[in-house]
């Protein structure tokens, strides 16, 4: 069995995770995907690590080794005029070309849609970046922390009302080049279904910054409704929605967010005489009263063990969850069952095993085909096979670093 | 413009929540006719959550949360204690190409709309199911409400500061997460079911979509076998990297000043001289302590000082327009109001939306995080009102006559 995307070609100008992680959600829908590197250094993916041993290598990052599996790999430098005209002749044999190149590095390169779109008028061209194509931010410089702060999620997390001075908290890892990613995917495949439909192509400008803001649950109408300010200092209306630490030095997420969930959890800690005090009588005076409850549930917390409580929880419809480490992850029965966690071995790297198929599809898999590709594997292929060129012209190419 | 992407496609919604309305959410902005199923016996819980406008919690239309996430759907209420409102419901199937829900596993079975009868009444019919823990493995059965997925992916035991337990991400993170996923993943079936005919059945994980996310704590653990100790807003790669705080807002908000901080990161050396310079303190950047990223590293916790100092005494919009000036990456930390009115960028862009909504007239709600140069994509029109569509569906779609909706509604069906 092919997968669903196995007809659809995609060329990616990708570093980090934003555009990477769109064109790796197609890829591992079985699209071909040809990620175009800058020559010498490559994606700057490259450099972040993890790395075996904290060593850093260009061929070792497991963030690169997994956000590039399934591609082909080809480096190119685009600002030179060499360089665009080989672009040109791969984006003439795309449905696809998705990037997150930085606006004025755009316009240094003169990678625009109107130049694409006269090669292949039916391509889609899907740039994703962090604040638009369009805007007086437009040309800002900006990394993950300063994106996700823009787009408001930053503010609403933290230590709590006790503790103003600390600031307002990043979440960890490329949040917002993950969500740049998966929204550019979805306005992508949108674009896809027209073309099939139309005949044509067309621009896709993906906001980083507005992806972030679309998601931020309730909190952003808070303003526009109530002329209230949602931030990690307001105190939690309902209780318990906590983590706290058990026996076995695991943490535990306490949620009862519904009455009989509570009920449920009262008869499952034996009905101790203090749950019946008036001033924990409902979910909203628990949340008034927090401070006083904490000390009792930190008591009956503090004698069990995470794995036990969360599976008597459950067993009663409670939600409660683990505070999962990387190591409950990779060893839980449950993700054992479905196999989620993959593995495969790259030629430099070794091993790598990683987060699956997040989408199982009953008619057309989810695949892992080939592991990343080393920096430039695929020139050889991609511009000697496919496009022609001879021995001699990559020579030369590589050479003068246009490739 | 010519048509928007998904003109003529039509979802059936069985979704409640966030997570399953984040995903539809998409499909309407794409131009799908997504026709929310829900019952007023058990209405949705955002449309009994707050912000409501003057704070009063009247009615089930005033919700901001339902508003914002239900822009652009219509709505059908259906009790399906009536058996007819099965009828109705394999009726609005039989002319969907999407059936989407996100119940706990086993939910839409024992309706009688699971996959296999679903495929019956629809033999092409893309069918997406968004659980909470999957629709296989021991834990299937598993409730997941959208808070604790946070910690459950893996997420809070990598997010905190320094030396502190876990956090959480300051939302259901994990909600409109799965939503978009599941989004791309309709998408992509819609795809090859216009290259083949055929449809199909995915089983989506929140949990799974969550770990999607992971990868820099996951494979530091496959790699090297060690769990990653939090680190707060630092950066392994970069430094100085953080948050710092500025001078509050100069007016409190309902009686409370409002605190403001800025982001700032600094990727290398030249970057570094930049912002000393820009900072007033050009002599930082050769300062052994701070000249090289390893000596920043190493004292990063006096240079936060040093820039703490500097940035408190400066109003947050202030200092991130001299660091962009100097090429540094500084951005406010936006809140709501903020984002709502402060920031000309957002807003120049047209992202906000107000359409008229009969109960709360034309609040600003968030739009769609994309622009497509070719075909229409606009938010068509504010969250409906529940059971909005009813009649219309019915008699417009249905092929139910006038006196059969009468009866139907008499009967309760149309709760």
């Amino acid at each position: 069995m092919a997968g669903a995307l196995a007809s659809l070609k995609i060329v990616e100008i990708g570093e980090l995770a934003s555009a990477p992680y769109a064109s790796k959600l197609m890829a591992d829908m079985g699209a071909e995907v040809i990620k175009i590197e800058r020559p010498g250094a490559g994606d700057r993916a490259r450099t972040r690590g993890p790395f075996p041993g904290g060593a850093p290598h260009p061929d070792k990052s497991g963030l690169f080794l997994y956000l590039n599996a399934n591609k082909l790999g080809v480096t190119l430098d685009i600002a030179r005029p060499e360089g665009m005209e080989l672009l040109e002749r791969l984006v003439a044999q795309a449905d696809v070309l998705i990037h997150n190149v930085w606006p004025p590095e755009m316009d240094r390169a003169g990678l625009s849609f109107e130049r694409m779109s006269k090669i292949n008028p039916r391509l889609v061209m899907t740039s994703i970046t962090p604040f638009g194509l369009t805007g007086p931010k437009r040309n800002l410089r900006a990394e993950e922390l300063t994106i996700w702060s823009a787009g408001g999620v930053c503010v609403l997390n933290g230590a709590g009302p006790e503790h103003p001075e600390l600031p307002p908290l990043k979440t960890f890892g490329s949040q917002a080049g993950y969500q740049g990613g998966v929204h550019g995917a979805v306005a992508t495949m949108g674009a896809v279904l027209a073309a099939l439909r139309d005949g044509a192509g067309q621009q896709i400008d993906v906001s980083c910054q507005e992806a972030i803001a679309s998601q931020l649950e309730m909190t952003f109408e808070y303003w526009p409704y109530m002329k209230m300010i949602a931030t990690r200092l307001g105190k939690k209306p309902l209780q318990p929605v906590e983590s706290m630490q058990c026996k076995d030095g695991g943490w535990i997420y306490l949620c009862c967010i519904e009455e009989h969930q509570w009920k449920a959890f009262v008869d499952l800690m034996g009905n101790p005489d203090w749950a019946g005090e008036e001033i924990f009588s409902d979910r909203l005076k628990r949340g008034d009263n927090w401070e006083a409850l904490k000390i009792f549930l930190e008591e009956y917390v503090s004698r069990q063990t995470v794995l036990d409580l969360y599976k008597k929880a459950q067993a009663r419809r409670i939600p409660f969850a683990p505070v999962s480490t990387m190591g409950d992850l990779l060893n839980s029965e449950h993700l054992k069952a479905r196999g989620f966690f993959v593995e495969i071995a790259h030629p430099v790297a070794g091993a790598c095993k990683f987060p699956g198929a997040p989408l199982k599809y009953s008619a057309t898999p989810w695949e892992l085909r080939t592991p990343a590709p080393t920096l430039g594997q695929h020139n050889q292929e991609i511009f000697g096979g496919r496009l022609g060129l001879s021995a001699a012209r990559l020579d030369e190419l590589k050479r003068t670093d246009v490739i | 413009m010519a048509r928007p992407p998904l003109d003529g496609v039509r979802i059936a919604d069985f979704t409640w929540v966030w997570a399953g309305p984040y995903c539809t959410l998409q499909l309407a902005h794409l131009g799908a006719d997504v026709i929310r199923i829900e019952t007023k016996t058990r209405p949705c819980v955002t449309r009994l959550l707050p912000p409501w406008p003057g704070g009063k919690p009247v009615g089930l239309n005033r919700s901001g949360y339902f508003n914002q996430y239900n822009q652009g759907k219509r709505s059908l209420t259906l009790n399906f204690k009536d058996p007819e409102a099965h009828e109705v419901a394999r009726r609005l199937i039989a002319k969907s190409d999407v059936v989407v829900n996100n119940f706990a596993h086993g939910v839409m079975d024992r309706m009688g709309f699971g996959y296999e009868a679903v495929k019956k009444i629809r033999p092409d019919i893309i069918m997406v199911s968004l659980t909470g823990y999957g629709d296989t493995g021991p834990y299937r059965d598993y409730i997941a409400y959208g808070p604790a997925q946070v910690p459950l992916s893996g997420l809070s035991a990598l997010t905190g500061y320094r030396g502190w337990p876990p956090m959480h991400a300051g939302f259901s993170y994990a909600d409109p997460n799965a939503g978009v996923h599941g989004a791309f993943a309709i998408l992509t079936a819609l795809f090859y079911r216009a290259k083949t005919g055929e449809g199909q059945y995915i089983d989506m994980s929140q949990w799974e979509c969550a770990m999607d996310l992971l990868a820099e704590g996951l494979l530091e653990y496959t790699m090297n076998g060690c769990e990653p100790e939090r680190a707060g807003n630092e950066d392994p790669w970069m430094a100085p990297h953080g948050i710092y705080r500025c001078l509050d807002r100069p007016e409190p908000v309902m009686g409370v000043t409002v605190d403001q901080w800025i982001a700032i990161a600094i990727a290398d050396d030249a970057e570094f001289a930049r912002f000393a310079a820009a900072i007033g303190q050009p002599e930082l950047a050769s300062d052994a302590r701070y000249a090289t990223f390893a000596a920043r590293k190493a004292h990063e916790e006096d240079l936060n000082g040093l820039i703490s100092a500097w940035t408190a005494a400066r109003r947050a919009d202030d200092v991130a327009r001299s660091l962009q000036q100097a090429g540094i990456a500084a951005a406010v930390v936006a809140d709501s109001r903020y984002l709502s009115e402060e920031d000309e960028h957002i807003n120049g862009r047209d992202y906000f939306v107000r359409r008229e909504h009969p109960e709360v007239g034309t609040m600003q709600h968030c739009g769609i995080p994309w622009k497509m140069s070719r075909t229409a994509t606009s938010v068509r029109a504010a969250a409906p009102g529940i059971g909005q569509h009813t009649d219309e569906v019915l008699s417009g779609l249905l092929g139910y006559s006038a006196a059969d909706v009468s009866r139907l509604r008499a009967q309760g069906a149309l709760e």
